[in-house]
């Protein structure tokens, strides 16, 4: 099973690398959603899935890059060049909500995090230099589609490896033990603040540079697009129904996504019924197997080994 | 005489309107096995988190090697070498015993990585006897290996005192023994102990010294044999009446 996934995923890999060469403008479109899904549902994993603290407030981090992206866009930078500097504007932001929020548990974290994303939409859409309400556009002649398809790809298998270093490292057996059990990880001399904080800190930097993707390749942004609470609700589905804590389950998660996003956006009386195709599909998967698509292949694949065996 | 390793000095905590903790005061020499008995709710668990951080005390002092840790949080006592076992078993279910050893060996005092933390422990797996539980995970487990993982975990963090809350309890007659075995093996090898136990008679046969808590307050201190037959602590284990026979 473990090779099999690492096959799939090279052979994923490749396919987004290599996809400009024989696919049409479209579809390369539909692949760009799906690198773009891929990276904030395994960002959001390192946090949410490893270390088991459930955030909605993840596209305040989305928003931070791709406003930093627009507005030094507009004072003349190039717009790749503010990729870091949003990732690390996103990155403090993060430990600056994280102080206070990670001194609460469980739901009482989860219901903290919504404040906050919903708090920076409303602050973003009243002050001034944010453009308010109506939003911002990228200054004209920033559209480039091939390196932010390029750009994309990369910042998809990157994140997809950095989650898998993480998982294996010490960092993050940490993480695993503070979801598990977090006095008992205390107990043991983990200093559970500052590795729930370098988890947010990390994945919300990599969500703000996938934010400042969307917003080069988009060209315009608002707070009703970038900071949106669907934005943080699909960013937290797509793990679970894949498989969360796992390495290939948010991207199993955003493969399902992005894919029904696709097809039900092309049916326009279904335009706005994803989220609630996507629920029914959440409370499927919470019922019948918590440990998502990836979880059900596993107990299937097992099966036919077993079978194969015993055959034998 | 050397400084003590462990300086308790009127410790108070205090739960609302309880008084868990009244003026708690002892020391602990290095190299000894101490003891903490006491009824139910004696205050004997509070007083482990109080020294290991897990509970803020309301006032006094724990001098540990000679500087002043309380109030400081658990990670950063256990990284000074003070560390406790759970009473009821804390394993972290869904990794392997071997994964659990390792979080004590990679965030404890020894701060170990890689190879080395590997080999620290494979060392200590042996040593509580769990190297052939390995690769289970802890979910597996019976109880006394799980009191067993307890134990193993805490001292992967490489501690100069390890506070062991009942490991004893639930455990049969054979498996105490071995228990008080492993112990004093501990000590032997060089580390302070000091433990809680429910067990009067176990506790009696390895400590040095004991303390007895009744209601949050100190009742007597000393070599185990006078503190058994010290009257307070006749009358706060039997009553009244025993006490008086």
């Amino acid at each position: 099973m473990r090779r099999l996934s690492l096959a799939a995923g090279v052979s994923l890999a490749v396919f987004t690398l290599a996809a400009p060469l024989f696919l049409e403008r479209g579809t390369l479109n539909d692949v760009w959603s799906l690198a773009f899904a891929v990276i904030l549902a395994s960002a959001w994993n390192i946090l949410g899935g490893f270390a088991g603290q459930v955030s909605l407030g993840y596209s305040a981090f989305l928003g931070i890059g791709a406003y930093t992206t627009v507005l030094l866009s507009l004072k003349g930078m190039d717009p790749f060049l503010s990729l870091p500097i949003g990732a690390v504007l996103a990155a403090i932001f993060s430990v600056a909500i994280g102080l206070p929020a990670f001194r609460l548990r469980g739901p009482y974290f989860t219901i903290a995090t919504i404040g906050v994303g919903e708090a920076v939409r409303v602050c973003a859409s009243s002050v001034s230099f944010t453009g308010g309400s109506s939003g911002l556009r990228m200054p004209a002649g920033s559209f480039d589609f091939t390196r932010n398809y390029e750009a994309m790809a990369v910042l998809a298998i990157l994140t997809v490896v950095v989650a898998a270093l993480v998982k294996r490292s010490a960092f993050g057996q940490a993480l695993a033990a503070i979801k598990q059990d977090i006095d008992a990880a205390e107990a043991l001399g983990v200093n559970s603040t500052r590795f729930k904080l370098g988890a947010h800190a990390l994945s919300a930097a990599i969500v703000a540079l996938a934010g400042s993707l969307y917003a080069i390749n988009f060209q315009y942004i608002a707070p009703g697009s970038v900071f949106d609470f669907r934005l943080s609700l699909s960013i937290v589905l797509m793990p679970i129904v894949g498989g969360v804590g796992t390495i290939a389950g948010p991207v199993l998660g955003a493969l399902v996504f992005s894919t029904l996003q696709i097809k039900l956006l092309s049916i326009p009386a279904l335009r706005d019924s994803y989220l609630f195709i996507y629920g029914t599909l959440l409370i499927v998967v919470m019922l019948f197997e918590p440990k998502g698509i990836l979880g059900l292949l596993r107990r299937v694949f097992n099966r036919r080994l077993r079978r194969f065996y015993a055959d034998a | 005489m050397p400084e003590p390793i462990l300086r308790v000095k009127a410790l108070k905590k205090r739960f609302g309107g309880l008084l868990a903790l009244s003026d708690v005061s002892f020391s602990v020499a290095e190299g000894e096995i101490y003891g903490v008995i006491g009824p139910n709710g004696a205050g004997k668990t509070t007083l482990f988190s109080c020294l290991v951080g897990s509970l803020p005390p309301t006032s006094g002092s724990i001098r540990f090697r000679g500087r002043e840790i309380a109030g400081l949080p658990n990670h950063a006592v256990v990284k000074r070498g003070l560390v406790r076992t759970h009473q009821i078993v804390r394993p972290f279910r869904d990794m392997t015993v071997e994964a659990n050893v390792s979080i004590g060996a990679h965030f404890g005092a020894g701060k170990r990585r890689g190879a080395d933390a590997r080999g620290r422990v494979a060392a200590i797996l042996e040593r509580t006897g769990l190297g052939a539980r390995a690769g289970s995970l802890a979910m597996a487990l019976p109880i006394g290996d799980l009191k067993r993982l307890e134990i193993a975990r805490a001292l992967a963090t490489e501690p100069a005192v390890l506070c062991l809350d009942e490991v004893m309890g639930g455990l049969n007659p054979s498996e105490i023994v071995a228990a008080m075995s492993l112990i004093r093996a501990i000590r032997d090898s060089g580390l302070t102990v000091l433990m809680i136990e429910h067990h009067v008679h176990a506790v009696a046969g390895v400590t040095d010294r004991m303390l007895v808590l009744n209601f949050g307050e100190m009742i007597a201190e000393g070599v185990p044999r006078d503190v058994l037959q010290h009257p307070e602590v006749v009358t706060a284990y039997l009553g009244d009446d025993a006490g008086a026979a």
